[in-house]
């Protein structure tokens, strides 16, 4: 940092960032292989003649250090003379502190057998909760994941940090010669320790999927053809709230940083605050500070003081998420989104843990009164447009509604429909507030973060259900 | 230039063999890569990275291990080796282990130029020039990204691989915006080319520029014209559906269709071309010091052959295809065979389709199927009795890859040298004309 001042920086800020991987894969029960990451370096990132210019370097000396340093002030240097607009960060109140997540359980309190038997049992648990169709493919893997980082910067920021997160994930296809295959991938995360084995019942949950989705290929129907009441399950609505309010919402993304690669917004600058997208039901917060969430920090990769951010507040478009770069042009303040994946690269605004607030209704409440309608509760294809407007879910657990009770599955149940649509057909959520991890990737070079998505059950207006094609 | 990195890795090879390890292998890379990144027609960032990385494979008693690290000296290599060598025996055997290969493989040359290597100041300065075409040629706003490095890599195995091997890569993708439409380009080399980066510029806006009023049509099946983004992002899930190790743990449509099975007609020819000095994955051999070799993925539709190390080759009872990566194999380059047909014979051959210039987020149902869906952008055409008509807004392609590569009536002749954000693996695409593929929007 004290380098790239001396060699005319009018900022610079320079972040040491650590990601210690280790990860076990099993096919079956099968060991494939083990696997270490050990990735560590320094990001350096300067203002230098206008322009914004980083760095990176896994050398660690002086020396390593210095050439990065130089190389971000010579980029800048050989574009400054064709810079439009100067850059710069808006100002803002830094931190200097050091905090970290405490495992409960180490990561050494059990050894690698322990956790290879860990692994199998789960896979029992999966071939024995199968009746007549055959488990074709079941594949696990394992990662324990530590982040360390010091973060400084020349405006006084100082953030030490130290973030520990488990991460599963569960790939199972079911076929039957007549039924045709189906497939689940169950993902598992969250910051903490081995605690978090035992409060997942990995090995009981994946029994249950592996009970639905035989279910779903044995038995499921084509969803109704006519518009019909839909409850959407947390899990879905978790990712739907990513995708069309946490990813609209970055303030990048409207300002167009992002053009080439994820795309726009629908939301434009004037809307910020004053244009409505959804009823009263659509509040949308991202929360990076909630214990335990696989996207917990307290201080973002530019050092300022994490908080919640209300993204859609009662309909509303409301909060953008900002980096301290967004702000400057917005005008505004950063609420702490800057977020890097790793020392090699830049913080640009990110979601953390994005929920639907929940509602105040049991789900047999949600459904008691539905005549005929459909139950999404998982999925597995989904994708929205480059503007975050048009969407696709494709549900992979469902059931009809006959009634006010769940009835017969559903197979592949299609929701696609535009951002307002949803937001504006919400007509009851139920009181349970679940979450679900993703790795959501963004940026160029891509950069992919652990967060959370989350939300109630929520129930929707009458809507035409798709189906998949076979 | 490569000795630095091939001394590393003989290096871990001789020190994890007296650490207690079986067999072992340590790939050294080191890059200098400059990524300029623009939007609103200004640069926003420019990004440079020196690395070093250090993986190494070990095995003992038929348990493997991959470690990747940031090693560049050997103090660190030997910290990584004892860490290792303290955990290997705790992890089961590998169901898939087989000792490391004999050493086959022959580095290229002719894969760098010294300009980027160089005077990567000059490459990156062609992007204000880049953007200006745009824009002269009448783009409102242009955004993208422009990508340069040069790389050096060192194997050495405890079989006796001691190969080295050094490349220049370069990317270019831009958007251009006019008015409610959009248009995208990409280009991929070994060789810095100024004419063909700012021909990305001046692509892109040409896409944009097209004047047809906007309309809507209704979902349901039509004939459409892939460009070769399309093609190109569409055939990177196709050759990483290839790999031994995806078909074996369920996640590619290569789980149910094996070698031999027909699973697209006879203008689909696919290949994996590591030996192509323009394109940026060229390489003489694979992490396990095996030859590379040209081969057909897809040949004239039916299914050729997954692509192999020499652990999912033996788990399957084949050959290694020179692959590796050590657990997973890969795809080197991707290049899609071309057809006699020009693009305008293919638009003269629609009597109710759609172009499609782009497209992103592929996303699977269920991948032993093939069954995804994939959202259109930039320009999509609608196209009647072989006219362009009107612009179409963001629809998504929901197909299974059997059914659309069975589809297939037309493949241009002439094809482009494509990577980008949704295009990882370069590609030699063409445009391809297929029939009956299912177009979905939202409900309102």
């Amino acid at each position: 940092m004290d380098l790239a001042r001396s060699l005319g920086a009018s900022y610079a800020e320079a972040r040491y960032h650590a990601n210690r991987v280790s990860s076990i894969v099993l096919r079956n029960d099968r060991v494939l292989g083990a696997g270490v990451e050990l990735e560590e370096g320094i990001g350096v990132r300067v203002i230098f003649g206008n322009v914004m210019s980083f760095a990176a370097t896994n050398t660690l000396s002086r020396e390593g250090v210095r050439e990065a340093v130089e190389s971000a002030i010579a980029k800048a240097r050989s574009l400054a003379k064709s810079i439009r607009r100067p850059q710069n960060l808006a100002e803002a109140k830094v931190g200097r502190a050091r905090y970290e997540v405490i495992a409960k359980r180490k990561f050494d309190a059990m050894s690698i057998e322990q956790k290879i038997e860990f692994m199998k049992d789960v896979w029992r648990h999966a071939v024995s909760s199968v009746r007549e169709a055959k488990l074709t493919s079941f594949a696990i893997e394992y990662g324990e994941y530590e982040e360390v980082k010091e973060i400084v910067s020349s405006d006084g920021a100082h953030v030490v940090s130290y973030v520990p997160r488990i991460f599963m994930s569960v790939n199972l296809v079911l076929a039957h010669p007549q039924k045709g295959t189906a497939q689940r991938i169950v993902e598992l995360g969250a910051c903490g320790g081995l605690e978090l084995l035992e409060d997942w019942k990995v090995g009981e949950r994946v029994a249950e999927e592996v009970k639905a989705i035989e279910n779903v290929l044995l038995h499921g129907v084509e969803p109704p053809h006519e518009p019909v009441d839909v409850v959407i399950g947390s899990e879905v609505v978790g990712l739907i709230v990513h995708e069309s309010a946490g990813h609209p919402m970055e303030a990048d993304r409207i300002w167009g940083r992002e053009a080439a690669q994820a795309g726009e917004s629908f939301v434009k600058p004037e809307m910020i605050g004053r244009e409505r997208i959804g009823n009263e039901h659509a509040t949308v917060v991202d929360d990076p500070t909630i214990p335990g969430s696989f996207g917990f920090y307290l201080y973002d990769d530019e050092g300022v003081p994490a908080r919640a951010r209300y993204i859609y507040f009662r309909g509303l478009i409301n909060e953008p998420l900002h980096s301290r770069w967004t702000a400057y042009i917005f005008n505004t303040r950063s609420n702490a989104a800057a977020r890097a994946m790793n020392y090699a690269s830049e913080p640009i605004p990110r979601m953390a843990n994005t929920y639907l607030e929940p509602g105040d209704y049991r789900f047999d409440e949600l459904i008691e009164d539905i005549k005929l309608g459909v139950y999404v509760k998982s999925y597995m294809e989904w994708n929205i447009d480059d503007i975050r407007w048009g969407q696709r879910y494709v549900g992979l657990e469902a059931y009809m509604i006959r009634n006010g009770e769940l009835a017969e599955p559903v197979r592949n149940p299609v929701l696609e429909f535009t951002t307002r649509t949803f937001y504006s057909s919400i007509v009851a959520k139920s009181r349970d507030l679940r979450f679900y991890p993703g790795i959501c990737g963004k940026g160029e070079p891509m950069q992919g973060v652990p967060v959370w998505f989350g939300g109630p059950d929520v129930r929707i207006a009458k809507i035409r259900l798709g189906v998949a094609p076979r | 230039m490569t000795e630095d990195v091939l001394q590393l890795a003989l290096y871990a090879v001789e020190r994890g063999k007296v650490h207690g390890f079986d067999e072992v292998a340590a790939l050294v890379s080191m890059t200098k890569r400059t990524m300029v990144k623009f939007a609103n027609n200004e640069v926003t960032v420019v990004q440079s990275w020196i690395d070093t990385e250090t993986a190494i494979y070990v095995a003992r008693r038929s348990r493997i291990m991959v470690i990747n690290s940031a090693c560049r000296d050997r103090e660190c290599v030997d910290r990584v080796l004892r860490s290792a060598i303290e955990r290997i025996d705790h992890v089961d055997v590998s169901e898939i282990y087989a000792p490391l290969p004999s050493p086959t493989g022959k580095p290229l040359t002719g894969l760098v130029d010294k300009r980027i290597v160089e005077s990567p100041e000059i490459v990156i300065e062609s992007v204000p020039k880049l953007i200006d075409t745009s824009l002269r040629e009448g783009a409102e706003k242009v955004a993208g990204v422009l990508y340069a490095g040069y790389r050096r890599k060192g194997l050495a195995t405890s079989s006796g691989a001691e190969l080295a091997e050094e490349a220049t890569f370069i990317e270019v993708y831009a958007r251009a915006f006019y008015r409610e439409n959009s248009g995208h380009w990409a280009w991929t080399s070994t060789r810095f080319d100024e004419e063909k980066i700012v021909d990305v510029g001046r692509r892109a806006a040409s896409y944009a520029k097209i004047s047809l009023p906007v309309t809507t049509i209704e979902p349901g099946r039509y004939t459409a014209i892939l460009s070769p983004l399309v093609v190109g992002n569409l055939m990177t899930y196709l050759a990483h559906a290839a790999s031994a190790l995806m078909a074996m743990i369920g996640m590619s449509l290569f789980t149910k269709y094996g070698p031999g099975t027909r699973v697209g007609n006879e203008m689909v020819s696919i290949i994996d071309e590591p030996h192509d000095p323009e394109l940026p994955n060229s390489t003489g051999f694979d992490d396990e010091g095996v030859e590379t070799r040209r081969k057909y993925i897809l040949r004239k539709g039916v299914f050729e052959t997954y692509l192999h190390n020499t652990k999912t080759a033996r788990r399957m009872g084949a050959e290694t295809t020179g692959n590796a990566g050590w657990l997973d194999p890969h795809p080197w380059n991707i290049v899609v065979e071309p057809g006699d047909m020009s693009e305008d014979e293919m638009f003269r051959e629609v009597r109710r389709g759609l172009f499609v210039l782009n497209n992103w987020y592929t996303r699977y149902q269920n991948m032993v199927e093939g069954q995804f869906s994939t959202v259109t952008r930039d320009t999509v055409i609608y196209i009647e009795n072989g006219e362009p008509r009107a612009i179409v807004k963001r629809l998504r392609i929901a197909e299974t890859f059997p059914n659309m590569l069975r589809s297939v009536v037309g493949v241009s002749k002439t094809r482009y040298d494509i990577a980008w954000w949704e295009v990882e693996v370069p590609t030699r695409a063409p445009f391809m004309l297929i029939e009956n593929v299912q177009f979905t929007k939202p409900e309102v």
